[in-house]
């Protein structure tokens, strides 16, 4: 088999948080090596440390010990606004409530990374314009996301996030407030994406529909890895 | 630019939160600038009503006059002065006078007097000497043996008009002064105890009993504007040369100290009323912004999640307070322009008159100015600036992973 490139590598990331006094051992040691082009998902059930682990590998959180190395970076070695660099230019996200910034338009929501990273304007329009051909939405362009259906805003977010051409896309849950149908539709569509252009995606999911399409998935139980597999 | 676009859109997503925010600070404000625009009004008013009817804006006298006043402390020679003073053009008017003290009696009655020497044609023009006589007529200047004094004199005296006035006092050659004057005029200029010894001859008059040739004492002069006097002091200081002429040129706020300190301690109470209107407007919008930051915490959540800076997270919510404020300071300036210029005409009337320096005030009027609308601009500004920085703060310290759990 092929060796890929390593994108994201963990060495034994603990979390331990207090929540009203009581501490709570979120994540418990996890070791893992997520490479480039997979499409992953970590499952588990609630409170097994999937959001955490997400969280500490995109730097929103930080972690208690251990180690995480993303595309050859410690994240340990990137300080405060330094971080926010690293999360624009290296990491696209995607939520479970799409998160889109409501007195944007679609355009501008997709655009707003580029905007960040300084992209000059007829790049950032192109480009705009590619990723919003290839979730299907073109035509919606200059509207707001309070006028479009929940599974549209989440295509957008996901333009949002690829369209910069991150190393990684973390999806916490994306399927979650859509309807089975839309949840699929959405989903061959990232699975499209990712073998089109290559792209490393990560679910923090427990959405059967998602575990299915993944072809390596990581089981989470009380903060530990209590299974890895890889499907054929 | 996003930022600005973002801020922009996100102030009119929330209308009623940016109105409330925009009323304190338009109402703060509007009151600013009229307050100011009054007080600046008001107390000019008062500066200006009290220098031409007394003391005039610009005084010239012999050096060290003001401090040590002495019968022998002249202007030799005034006429050059005069000749100064009507080639400048911002120079209203101006009035010669002399000073000196004496003793004055009617029939068994005596008061002590201080005599002032006044060209009547000059002084009408320059203060408003003419409209302080309640009894009798002005002199002319030519008269020799008139006479018009205080009404607290007059009651002292018990003096009437066209009664006889023996004066007593010592001339500059060191003689006896003395003479008989009648009574042609009686005065009130609202200061009583000025009232109480004013004893006017006309100047000519008076520069004979005490020998004083063609010298004066003082040389007072209104100008056209406030604004005119310490630039054309400075102008006149050159003009007459002070130094080679032994001279001084003084401004009111000099001559008329304790009335300029009465204005300045008044002005402190302004600026004080002004913090609290300050303060006021401060609580207002601190408590709108900090709740409208509040309310979008998991926006600030995802923008920094997905790279935002902190600084452009403060940039964004001061970006927002700041277009509230010029929007209020746009529509604040033509509100305020209008009240200031409706007071200015129609003035305000107090049910009690106001007293300053002996002179009753009655009705009050605005000013309009540049710093009754760059004062309150540059306050609100600030002080949006400054107040919303704490939630600014607040903002762009949002823990995204936190805010996002938010549903």
């Amino acid at each position: 088999m092929e060796k890929q490139t390593p994108i994201i590598v963990t060495e034994n990331v603990k979390k331990t948080y207090e929540d009203n006094g009581v501490e709570v051992r979120a994540v418990r040691g996890v070791d893992l090596t997520i490479s480039a082009g997979e499409f992953t998902a970590i499952v588990g059930p609630s409170g097994s440390g999937k959001t955490t682990f997400l969280n500490i590998i995109s730097g929103l959180d930080t972690l208690t010990s251990g180690r995480v190395v993303l595309n050859g970076k410690p994240l340990s070695d990137i300080k405060g606004s330094e971080l926010s660099d690293f999360r624009r230019d290296h990491i696209g996200f995607i939520f479970q409530a799409y998160n889109l910034i409501p007195v944007l338009t679609v355009e501008e929501n997709v655009e707003y990374i580029m905007l960040l990273q300084g992209v000059p304007k007829a790049e950032r329009h192109k480009r705009v314009m590619e990723i919003l051909a290839d979730v299907g939405l073109r035509e919606y362009a200059q509207r707001l996301p309070a006028k479009l259906s929940g599974g549209q805003q989440q295509r957008v977010a996901v333009a949002r996030a690829m369209v910069s051409n991150p190393d990684l896309i973390l999806a916490d849950e994306p399927t979650a407030n859509l309807d089975s149908k839309t949840g699929s539709e959405l989903l061959d569509m990232m699975k499209e994406l990712n073998e089109k252009k290559g792209m490393t995606f990560l679910f923090s999911t427990h959405d059967e529909m998602i575990m299915k399409r993944a072809r390596r998935v990581i089981t989470l139980k009380d903060g530990i890895v209590a299974a890895d597999v890889l499907k054929k | 630019m996003i930022m600005w676009k973002i801020a922009l859109r996100n102030i009119i997503r929330q209308k009623r939160r940016s109105i409330l925010t925009a009323l304190s600070m338009f109402g703060g404000f509007v009151l600013a600038a009229f307050f100011i625009g009054f007080s600046d009004g008001t107390y000019n008013g008062i500066i200006d009503t009290f220098t031409r009817s007394q003391t005039g804006h610009i005084q010239v006298h012999a050096k060290d006059y003001l401090a040590h006043p002495s019968l022998y402390k002249t202007i030799d020679r005034p006429a050059e002065i005069e000749k100064i003073l009507e080639q400048m053009d911002k120079v209203d008017s101006w009035t010669p006078r002399l000073y000196s003290a004496g003793l004055a009696s009617v029939g068994e009655k005596s008061a002590g007097v201080r005599i002032i020497g006044i060209d009547p044609e000059r002084e009408v023009l320059t203060t408003k000497f003419a409209e302080k006589v309640i009894s009798g007529s002005m002199f002319a200047a030519e008269d020799a043996h008139a006479v018009m004094i205080g009404k607290g004199l007059a009651k002292l005296l018990h003096a009437v008009v066209n009664e006889d006035v023996v004066i007593v006092s010592q001339a500059a050659d060191g003689s006896i002064a003395n003479d008989r004057y009648k009574v042609v005029g009686i005065l009130e200029s609202g200061d009583e105890i000025s009232d109480r010894s004013s004893f006017y001859l006309p100047l000519a008059a008076a520069q004979e009993l005490l020998v004083m040739g063609a010298r004066v004492h003082e040389i007072a002069l209104t100008v056209r504007s406030l604004l005119d006097v310490a630039p054309l002091r400075e102008i006149l200081e050159k003009k007459i040369r002070v130094g080679e002429a032994n001279l001084s040129v003084e401004p009111w706020q000099v001559f008329a100290r304790s009335f300029y300190i009465a204005m300045q301690a008044d002005k402190a109470g302004m600026w004080i009323t002004l913090l609290i209107i300050v303060l006021v407007v401060a609580v207002g919008v601190l408590n709108t912004v900090l709740m409208s930051v509040l309310e979008r915490r998991r926006e600030y959540g995802v923008l920094k999640a997905v790279g935002t800076k902190p600084g452009q997270i403060i940039e964004m919510v001061l970006l927002e307070v700041n277009i509230l404020g010029v929007i209020c300071i746009v529509l604040g300036t033509a509100v305020g322009l209008l009240l200031n210029y409706i007071f200015s005409i129609h003035g305000i009337s107090m049910s009690e008159p106001m007293t300053y320096g002996g002179i009753k005030f009655q009705h009050m009027f605005t000013e309009i100015n540049a710093r009754s609308f760059i004062i309150p601009a540059v306050t609100v500004l600030l002080s949006a600036t400054l107040v919303g920085f704490f939630p600014a703060l607040k903002a762009a310290r949002t823990d995204p992973a936190r805010a996002m759990r938010i549903h």
